[in-house]
């Protein structure tokens, strides 16, 4: 008995953990989760840094100039002397293109998205998802030389009739589909079959002339236009766009997939169409997801440099009349660009701080949309779990 | 609404989505052929006997013996075009000071013209800058500059409503009459003689580095500071990225804390990239003095900035994506749970982390905003592994920039731009595919 709990109490000797042993352990456990948290916060010390920085370079141009010059002039003439400071057509620049590039991708992005988590099936995603990466994968000066050497031309050669085949191709089937839709929705009311029928029959022609009619006035408008410069504010939405475009798509669908079956399933119990149950029950349950990717692509477009820089023009002046998207545009990411290289030479001038005060601006622009879009992708997902 | 109606309302809601796929699918195509076609022409084209001569001259390449008797036999029929110049040349110097006058300018672009085609002419002075020294090494643009000089190109401004319209005029007419005139049929019907045409495979395009600003020669050097600056930011962004990610995923605690550095990680993400080079020259250059100008590592350091949240981000789904079976199965074995991290997590989620590497080093090859103020210059050689902490470096991604749109003979350079764009855009694009070969090898596995 004594041989074998001596035996016992040996090799239990091997598990136990004597006090210091212990202690040692648990520093060097909390120094390592120490250094682990050190490197992690190096992300945040990073922020903070940038944020410091920028701000630091950009507070002397409000010393130097005041805020009612660079928010309200348009007198952009930084290597005169005195300088002229004014970057409210350089800022109105960067929104039109923002606002052009969203106006195209925000459309095509979430009908994209839609297409993708509900409608296609998993054989065709799995090929239709490296399309969309890819083309977030393509450098930014690569799409600006297609702008500057491919589009550009094109537009200021044949500008107004490939307006004209645009007008046509996109317009003339929602048309279409906008003249069914309100014959059908006029007639409801009549409950005879037959009656109801030819009413329906002759608002389709009316209407479809009316449209056709549009069709074929606005395309010969557009059909006239002459683009003076093909480096304008429509060439980069439309390249914009398409860098924003995989954004939007990515961050869209994985909002609508978060929304559950259940809730999809309900819709089509009640007889609902596809198409009724994502316009109608998906997509507002998915719409703060979606809101908040719509903020992301636009940031993506609001910040892109190259592109705008080699292809908007580079003209500082708020066009005429201010929609007019065919003139050269200048904005804040292109301004920076062009203008650090001059203005580096002399540190301490305005001239080289009213480049850290648009910076400063662009990242004050972007760290407020972000926190917003992150706020909305928590509640959406607080809600949708609570459900 | 009628039952119809509804039917057409949802076939057209799909055939929208499916639309908007394709012109993404299409602009893909767009932006990607026309890069791709004209790209491969920086390699593969019909050179000149000009090309040849410049490869001897200034790479010490190709067959000497060979390229003797090329421009032996190209001189051949050249020399019937200095003959006519000389005579012209000497009818100029008789005729009246009126005439004289009129002829001298049109002369003068003539000459030009023939210079460019060809290359200096006997009795001209050695020029300094290296494209002079040759005439046109590529074939499509030696028919230009024929064409450049049987016509002379005006422009019709009679209508001010639109744009003028270029019309051109047969330069042979203006000389009728002269000895000048046979100058122009001889040169169309014998300019395959003067410049020999051939296929040619130029794969020095990749590994030469530029002669006189990208006239000549090819693009190694942007390529080996491209590759440089990508590998130093992933040297710097990768160990930090995966170390933050074990930190996310098996340490932190949620608390107030925990959300901030998650929210600065998708601030970091959301900045715009030339802010990130505006952070780089102030921080890096002007505060903590890296280096004395732009250099290599100033460049690296910003890259690795911007690309942080990325790495991160891809490095915490792969480790959260290891199943939970692994972990439990290692901790039930008695095994620490930084043991469990370094031998069973971490590998298991290896493939996944490099996934992200791969496309975070593909995504800092292509940026140019963040190097433009820290590390690229648009003009220089190759530098060495010694120079990177201290000397700037030519970059694939501003170098397009500055050669499309700043430098002075941006038009002529269309070929090598394209050149340039062809392999940025598969340099990346390669990156990425690997990256998708592989996550979907990964999820083929996990599958089973």
């Amino acid at each position: 008995m004594a041989e074998k709990s001596a035996v016992e109490r040996s090799r239990s000797t091997v598990f136990v953990v004597s006090a210091r042993k212990r202690m040692l352990n648990k520093i060097a456990k909390t120094a390592g989760e120490g250094l682990l948290f050190a490197l992690a916060s190096f992300v945040a010390v990073i922020v903070i840094f940038i944020f410091f920085f920028v701000a630091r370079d950009a507070v002397p141009f409000f010393q130097l100039r005041g805020f009612t010059e660079f928010f309200t002039s348009s007198n952009w003439y930084p290597a005169d002397e005195p300088g002229q400071f004014g970057a409210l057509a350089i800022i109105y620049g960067s929104l039109m293109v923002t606002l052009g590039s969203a106006l195209i991708a925000v459309p095509m992005g979430v009908a994209a998205a839609i297409c993708l988590s509900d409608i296609l099936p998993f054989s065709v995603r799995q090929y239709a998802k490296p399309v969309i990466e890819m083309l977030a994968a393509i450098p930014s000066v690569a799409f600006g030389f297609f702008a500057l050497v491919v589009l550009a031309p094109l537009m200021q050669n044949s500008g107004g009739t490939m307006l004209m085949w645009a007008w046509w191709l996109l317009v003339s089937p929602f048309l279409l589909l906008a003249v069914i839709v309100a014959s059908d929705l006029l007639t409801t009311s009549i409950q005879d079959e037959k009656r109801r029928h030819n009413r329906y029959m002759l608002f389709v022609t009316f209407f479809g002339f009316i449209s056709l009619a549009l069709l074929f006035t606005v395309g010969t408008l557009l059909n006239g236009i002459q683009i003076i410069t093909g480096t304008n504010a429509l060439n980069v939405s439309i390249i914009l766009s398409f860098m924003a475009l995989p954004t939007i798509v990515s961050v869209s669908e994985d909002a609508l997939q978060a929304v559950g079956r259940d809730i999809r399933e309900g819709s089509y119990a009640l007889g609902a169409t596809r198409a009724e149950t994502i316009i109608k029950t998906i997509l507002p349950a998915g719409s703060s997801g979606i809101l908040a990717a719509v903020i992301l692509g636009i940031m993506r477009a609001l910040g892109e440099t190259m592109v705008v820089w080699m292809a908007s023009g580079n003209s500082s002046h708020i066009p005429d009349p201010w929609f007019n998207y065919l003139e050269a545009i200048r904005t804040l990411t292109a301004t920076i660009a062009g203008d650090m290289g001059e203005a580096d030479q002399v540190t301490g001038s305005a001239r080289f701080h009213v480049l850290f005060a648009m910076g400063f601006l662009l990242l004050l622009i972007s760290f407020i949309s972000n926190f917003v879009s992150e706020r909305i992708v928590i509640r959406q997902r607080r809600i949708l779990s609570g459900q | 609404m009628n039952i119809g109606t509804r039917k057409i309302l949802d076939r057209s809601f799909t055939a929208v989505g499916i639309g908007s796929i394709i012109v993404m699918a299409l602009a893909l195509m767009v932006v990607v052929v026309p890069i791709v076609s004209n790209g491969i022409g920086a390699v593969f084209f019909t050179g000149t006997v000009e090309h040849r001569k410049m490869l001897r001259n200034e790479f010490q390449r190709g067959d000497t013996q060979h390229l003797a008797s090329e421009v032996a036999s190209s001189e051949r029929y050249r020399a019937r075009v200095y003959e006519i110049l000389g005579t012209f040349e000497k009818e100029l110097e008789g005729m009246e000071p009126a005439l004289k006058r009129q002829y001298t300018s049109k002369y003068a672009q003539t000459r030009t013209a023939i210079q460019a085609l060809l290359g200096p002419l006997p009795g001209d002075t050695t020029p300094m800058l290296t494209r002079f020294k040759y005439g046109q090494t590529r074939w499509e643009k030696a028919e230009e500059k024929l064409h450049d000089l049987l016509y002379e190109s005006k422009w019709d401004n009679s209508n001010s409503e639109i744009m003028g319209k270029e019309y051109f005029v047969s330069r042979s007419n203006a000389f009728k009459g002269t000895s000048l005139a046979p100058l122009f049929p001889y040169m169309k019907s014998n300019i395959e003689k003067m410049l020999l045409p051939e296929f040619t495979v130029y794969w020095g395009f990749i590994t030469d580095s530029s002669v006189d600003s990208h006239f000549f020669g090819g693009i190694w050097p942007e390529i080996q500071g491209t590759f440089f600056l990508a590998m130093g930011a992933m040297l710097f962004a990768f160990p930090l990225g995966v170390i933050a990610a074990v930190y996310f995923t098996e340490y932190a605690r949620p608390g107030f804390l925990n959300s901030m550095l998650r929210s600065a990680n998708s601030t970091l993400a959301g900045v715009p990239s030339i802010v990130f080079g505006m952070f780089g020259l102030a921080f890096f250059i002007n505060t903590l003095k890296v280096s004395e100008s732009k250099s290599v590592l100033a460049g690296s350091l910003t890259l690795a900035i911007m690309i942080l949240p990325t790495i991160i981000r891809a490095a915490e789904e792969a480790i959260l994506a290891v199943p939970k079976t692994y972990r439990e199965a290692s901790l039930s074995l008695g095994s620490t749970k930084w043991n469990t991290i370094a031998t069973v997590i971490l590998p298991a989620a290896l493939p996944g982390i490099l996934t992200g590497g791969v496309i975070s080093l593909g995504r800092a090859a292509g940026e140019t905003a963040p190097i433009i103020f820290t590390a690229a210059v648009s003009v220089g050689s190759a530098i060495g592994l010694a120079d990177v902490f201290s000397s700037p470096t030519p970059a694939l991604s501003w170098n397009i920039y500055n050669l499309a749109s700043e430098h002075e003979a941006a038009a002529q350079l269309r070929h090598v731009q394209y050149g340039m764009v062809f392999a940025l855009v598969t340099i990346v694009l390669l990156l990425n595919l690997s990256a998708i070969v592989l996550r979907a090898r990964i999820s083929k596995k996990m599958k089973g």
